[in-house]
């Protein structure tokens, strides 16, 4: 188990080291030069200079790299030129928001999705099962800003029932931030039910063919309860590989939630930085979500191991 | 293979016909021209005389706007797709074919550019080069490469395992000779299925760009641009939202289904599994 911790960690860490770099250079290459895209064509060039100097810029580019990496340790990433505010601060303050989205949905869909796709593999054979199967296909297709366009003309613009956009912090109230999550939370969690439908459909499939399965009908349980009880647990293994899959998927789908329903989360900050063209707030923010999903890549990673001793014990631990 | 076809493949390319034909049909006749803006007549809902689809908030006609976004949705896919398509399978089979550490290297490396969401790189691309069809494209692109890769991986390695390719070394073939004359062939069933999924992963990435604004801009039409400036119009006309979207989704669906379609038709082993 160490071992295996010990390796996801390691690949956790040259994946960050590679994101940071990758982020950074692909500013620094295709970026132009950060004072004229914030002076306009307008400043002159003793002022460019100026800003250049206030901003870091000055210096090569593996002193700007380091002192940006060293800035993220120490909590320090600079200010936002045109909106004022500490770039750190303001990304932890937004962080709590987007992870809840998130994890919330991650978990929800996941739920859902074995739920469904085990019903729909016990249901193979007739049209019920058939009819799941449709209705995922369906989910998969369907983006999620659409989804959420739809909730908000007819769920809240029409009914009424549940606000359109803005957000209660869960420390505030409880209600308030359910009431202000729920539509955006059903608009990320359609497609990613849907993925984790038929991905559970078709593990439970095989598991229904397993030794074990045999056994427990042979000591005297029914196929359906033999399913349920022995079937569910193993299905379930293969998800979490999918899930970790999703990830990017999941995160990204959550930058484009929060323009949706105007929650001031990572994604809202970065839109606005990437509106205002400011490479410094898209460096850190973009590796930050970079960030998260190696994480949550890696403790799901973890999780697979705790669930299935087979990974644990492989030599190396890598899965093919 | 059957007579037959599947219900998947006949539903998906269906759609996917429907998506192309208003697409290139856009080219040579549209109900209105794209960007004639209409005023007094905006906001018309759908069965408006003239507007069967209706009007948006500037009174430019949604049929037309459909077309012609259709357009850009099938260019932005098909450029982005195809520009993947060979760089993505030569890393797949370059990974396959080289030794275990640099094996072990290649194949974490796409893992990592994999975890990347194609999103986020086209919105670091859009701060460095500014919002365009372009941003989208090579933002699109950058990402399919190592998603081509990667499903390239798996395959060419089973192939490469088989006793055919074992008789090919041991009469002296070298390792590109291999994975060009008997790898590559074999896995082209893997690369047609995942070239449709792709498409349909294209379209949503564009729509999505264009809606948060990073994408095409005005005077090109996209269809995520569509829900972008009716969404502050969307209590009084959902109808704006909801049509463009259905079109699109059936775009996606089609090729979704085309995929599954066509890998159970080139991997019987995919088909057995299914039915059992």
């Amino acid at each position: 188990m160490i071992r295996l911790i010990a390796h996801r960690g390691a690949v956790l860490l040259a994946s960050a080291m590679a994101g940071s770099i990758v982020v950074f250079l692909l500013l620094r290459l295709l970026g132009g030069d950060v004072a004229t895209v914030i002076m306009g064509q307008g400043g002159t060039p003793e002022a460019r200079e100026a800003l250049r100097a206030e901003l870091g810029l000055d210096r090569s580019w593996l002193e700007q790299y380091l002192s940006w990496i060293g800035g993220l340790f120490r909590g320090d990433l600079g200010q936002s030129y045109a909106a004022q505010y500490d770039i750190f601060d303001e990304i932890m303050s937004r962080l709590g928001l987007t992870l809840s989205l998130a994890l919330i949905s991650l978990a929800v869909s996941m739920v859902l999705g074995i739920i469904a796709g085990t019903y729909s593999a016990l249901n193979s054979r007739n049209a019920r099962g058939g009819l799941v199967d449709v209705i995922a296909q369906l989910g998969i297709a369907i983006p999620p800003f659409w989804v959420g366009l739809l909730l908000i003309s007819f769920v809240s613009v029409q009914m009424g029932w549940l606000p359109s956009g803005g957000y209660v912090p869960w420390t505030e109230s409880f209600t308030g931030a359910v009431r202000s999550l729920f539509l955006p939370l059903t608009a990320l969690s359609i497609a990613l039910a849907g993925v984790f439908t038929r991905f559970a459909r078709s593990s439970m499939l095989d598991v229904l063919n397993e030794d074990y399965i045999r056994t427990a009908m042979a000591k005297g349980r029914t196929w359906r309860r033999a399913a349920v009880r022995h079937g569910v647990r193993n299905a379930a293994i293969p998800l979490v590989t999918v899930g970790t899959l999703q990830l990017g998927g999941l995160l990204a789908g959550t930058v484009v939630i929060e323009t949706v329903f105007t929650l001031p989360g990572l994604g809202r900050m970065l839109m606005a930085a990437v509106t205002g063209r400011e490479a410094l707030v898209v460096q850190s923010l973009a590796f930050v979500i970079i960030l998260v999903i190696l994480v949550l890549n890696f403790l799901m990673d973890v999780a697979y191991g705790l669930l299935d001793p087979r990974i644990r014990d492989a030599e190396g631990a890598t899965r093919e | 293979m059957s007579s037959r076809w599947p219900t998947q493949l006949v539903v998906g390319t269906v759609l996917i016909g429907l998506f192309v034909g208003i697409g290139l049909m856009s080219l040579v006749w549209t109900p209105h021209d794209a960007e004639a803006l209409n005023v007094a007549a905006r906001l018309a809902p759908p069965g408006t005389e003239g507007h069967l689809l209706g009007t948006d908030r500037l009174g430019r006609d949604v049929t037309t706007q459909i077309m012609v976004g259709a357009r850009n949705s099938l260019v932005v896919a098909v450029v982005s797709t195809a520009a993947a398509l060979v760089p993505g399978v030569f890393l797949g089979l370059v990974t396959a074919g080289s030794k275990r550490a640099s094996r072990e290297v290649l194949s974490r490396a796409t893992d990592v550019a994999l975890a990347l969401p194609g999103i986020l790189v086209a919105l670091v691309l859009a701060t460095a080069m500014g919002a365009s069809n372009t941003t989208t494209m090579v933002a699109i692109t950058a990402w399919f490469i190592p998603v081509m890769a990667r499903v390239v991986i798996g395959p060419a390695r089973q192939i490469m395992a088989r006793e055919f390719v074992e008789a090919a070394r041991a009469s002296g073939r070298g390792k590109w000779y291999i994975l060009i004359r008997h790898v590559l062939p074999n896995i082209g069933p893997v690369v047609i299925v995942q070239t449709s999924l792709l498409f349909a992963s294209a379209i949503l990435i564009e729509a999505a760009l264009s809606y948060l604004g990073v994408g095409a801009q005005r005077p090109t039409t996209s269809w995520g641009m569509l829900f972008n400036e009716s969404q502050a119009v969307v209590g009084e006309a959902p109808t704006l939202v909801l049509i463009p979207g259905v079109v699109m989704v059936l775009a996606v669906l089609g090729f979704n289904l085309l995929g599954d379609g066509l890998r159970a038709a080139l991997d019987p082993r995919q088909t057995t599994k299914a039915v059992v």
